[in-house]
């Protein structure tokens, strides 16, 4: 049956890395790097700019790379990015407060403030992957199968764009939530998305 | 000047989060900018700030600042002459 299909999730959660219903890694409490650093390097990423980036752009980030699985250079014109989340970038904003809220010591970090906006996460995911579709981000109360889905089926709807990477990314005060998918309309015999089948990948 | 070579290096490093890079992997005369370390304009404004922070010194001048950010060794030079801090 055609139709929108998982074709790959990742469930990253304080604790591990789910990807393919497999932990692929889990936090050491040992290690000295932050937990989404450990992640990167577990994975063997080799993308400098991840290092710049604020966490809600990292986690996100870390998501996609393991579902989009796509080495290839080519822009994918058909692709879009959509993602949701409830503490838009308020994370990164506690940041740049802190660069001025002392008038004597008032110096505002130009690479903090460039991530005060939540949608610049999935801008960074789009120049990643040269995803030349929509990118958009959403900002929910909480976490909701039923909006991802119905956005994901709008987008599609059009016959214009056939993958689209994205899903819910949170990070705020040190606790990461994220569930990416990449989903694409085809005829493989894989999981349609649907509200149920999105909520399993949640619970998982 | 090798000590602020140096420490300039360190410094660029971590305020630039060039977490893969080394003080040693960074040639004192090849450009920050383009190619070299491959800096964005982003960076640029972050040198401003570590220029005033650390330094004492207010780059007002955007073309100044082409000259100034050349390189580290251009960067120690001007932060030689004008520091006050």
């Amino acid at each position: 049956m055609k139709g929108l299909k998982i074709m790959s999730y990742c469930r990253i959660t304080d604790a591990s890395v789910i990807f393919y219903d497999r932990e692929v890694v889990v936090y050491n409490p040992k290690d000295e790097d932050p937990w989404l650093l450990q992640i990167y390097k577990a994975k063997d990423i080799h993308y400098p700019k991840f290092h710049k980036m604020d966490n809600l752009c990292k986690a996100g980030f870390l998501g996609a790379e393991m579902v989009v699985n796509d080495d290839s250079q080519e822009n994918k014109e058909n692709w879009a990015v959509v993602t949701f989340n409830r503490s838009s970038s308020l994370d990164d904003d506690t940041s740049y407060q802190k660069t001025i809220e002392n008038a004597d010591n008032y110096f505002p970090a130009p690479s903090v403030f460039v991530y005060t906006l939540p949608n610049i996460l999935s801008g960074e995911i789009a120049i990643r992957h040269k995803i030349m579709g929509e990118s958009v981000h959403y900002i929910t109360k909480e976490f909701s199968a039923e909006r991802i889905c119905e956005a994901f089926n709008d987008l599609a709807s059009d016959g214009k764009i056939d993958t689209i990477v994205g899903g819910w990314a949170e990070y705020f005060q040190g606790h990461v939530d994220v569930l990416m998918l990449k989903v694409s309309v085809n005829e493989e015999d894989k999981q349609l998305l649907t509200i149920n089948n999105i909520l399993k990948l949640w619970k998982i | 000047m090798e000590d602020l070579v140096l420490e300039l290096k360190k410094k660029i490093i971590e305020v630039l989060n060039l977490e893969e890079v080394k003080p040693e992997d960074i040639n004192e005369n090849a450009p920050l900018f383009g190619e070299g370390l491959g800096l964005d304009s982003i960076d640029a404004l972050e040198l401003i700030v570590l220029m005033e922070k650390d330094y004492g010194i207010k780059l007002a001048n955007a073309a100044a600042g082409r000259d100034v950010f050349k390189s580290v060794k251009t960067m120690a030079d001007y932060i030689t002459a004008n520091r006050t801090k």
